[in-house]
């Protein structure tokens, strides 16, 4: 793009989601978190769509959905986040599982562990932490899906994007390609 | 020196969402249609031809009487840069479409404006006529 890269602090990014989930679904639709994740995962989509388009702009096209799956986990994430995706997995018939072992707008996010005095289940701590953490994450979650969703379609790919969190700060992305 | 030349920027529907002549040529009513006819037809050419190479300049796609048809295409295959002309000069043409891919991505940077719709912007249009007066 015309005059060199300008750059935005990161905090500045991290913050604009943060408070977009806190607008969004807190104060404007308090009762519809449908609603307001459908309203956040359409902004991420216009973005992701407008980002693809800036990114793919000097490199050649794509050959086939893996392609540009390869593209969205290493070029567009090291743009966006600063670091690769960690793993990719596929069952080679169109579900592919990105998965961010440090994802970057999550690391700022903690959930408190169990009260004491109930050390001794040990395993269902694990669990109510494990649901306590997707609560708490999943909401943060949203703009990024429709990142990666917007920046697949305006590549050819037409998905489906979920994202889930087990423990903090890791967290995958499952895309599910339309046939 | 006149020379002929159509741009049009066809969207992932198959809608035109820009043309202009951009020859210089004098104005000439029934070459019009010709030319938007003539790139019309060489869509087909050019969805073979976007499958078989991985670069997005298309380089010539058709050819009609003494008129050729060269094709730019943009990473999500459907949005095609095609142009009508009846020079030869692949070096310029190419620099042309980098350059009105770079207005396309300002365009679509608009938070206004619906990808693949039409481009009615007359600064868009003052643009590309300046580029292809530079270029072709």
């Amino acid at each position: 793009m015309p005059g060199g890269g300008r750059e935005v602090a990161e905090s500045c990014v991290d913050s604009l989601n943060l408070e977009l989930v806190a607008t969004y679904c807190k104060r404007l639709h308090p009762n519809k978190p449908e609603l307001a994740a459908r309203r956040i995962e359409a902004i991420g989509y216009q973005v992701g769509l407008q980002l693809a388009e800036r990114y793919t702009k000097e490199r050649p096209r794509f050959a086939d959905h893996l392609e540009a799956i390869k593209f969205i986990c290493k070029d567009f994430w090291a743009e966006v986040f600063r670091k690769q995706v960690d793993n990719l997995k596929t069952n080679h018939r169109g579900v592919f599982v990105l998965q961010d072992n440090k994802f970057r707008w999550l690391t700022r996010i903690s959930v408190d562990s169990a009260p004491p005095g109930e050390a001794a289940q040990m395993d269902v701590n694990a669990a109510a932490n494990a649901s306590r953490a997707s609560q708490a994450a999943g909401q943060y979650l949203y703009f990024p899906c429709g990142l990666i969703r917007g920046a697949l379609t305006n590549l050819g790919v037409a998905c489906a994007v979920s994202a889930e969190v087990s423990t903090l700060p890791a967290c995958s992305f499952v895309v599910r390609v339309k046939v | 020196m006149a020379s002929t030349a159509c741009f049009v920027i066809v969207s992932r529907n198959d809608c035109p969402i820009y043309e202009s002549e951009v020859g210089t040529a004098p104005k000439k009513d029934e070459a019009a249609h010709l030319h938007q006819f003539i790139l019309h037809a060489s869509l087909d050419i050019v969805q073979d031809v976007v499958w078989t190479t991985n670069a997005m300049y298309l380089k010539l796609v058709d050819k009609f009487n003494d008129l050729l048809v060269s094709v730019y295409v943009t990473a999500d295959t459907h949005t095609r840069l095609m142009l009508l002309h009846d020079s030869r000069n692949e070096d310029g043409i190419k620099n042309f479409f980098q350059e009105v891919h770079e207005l396309y991505i300002k365009m679509l940077l608009n938070p206004l404006y619906v990808p693949g719709s039409r481009i009615t912007s007359p600064f868009f249009d003052t643009r590309v006529r300046t580029l292809a007066r530079k270029y072709l």
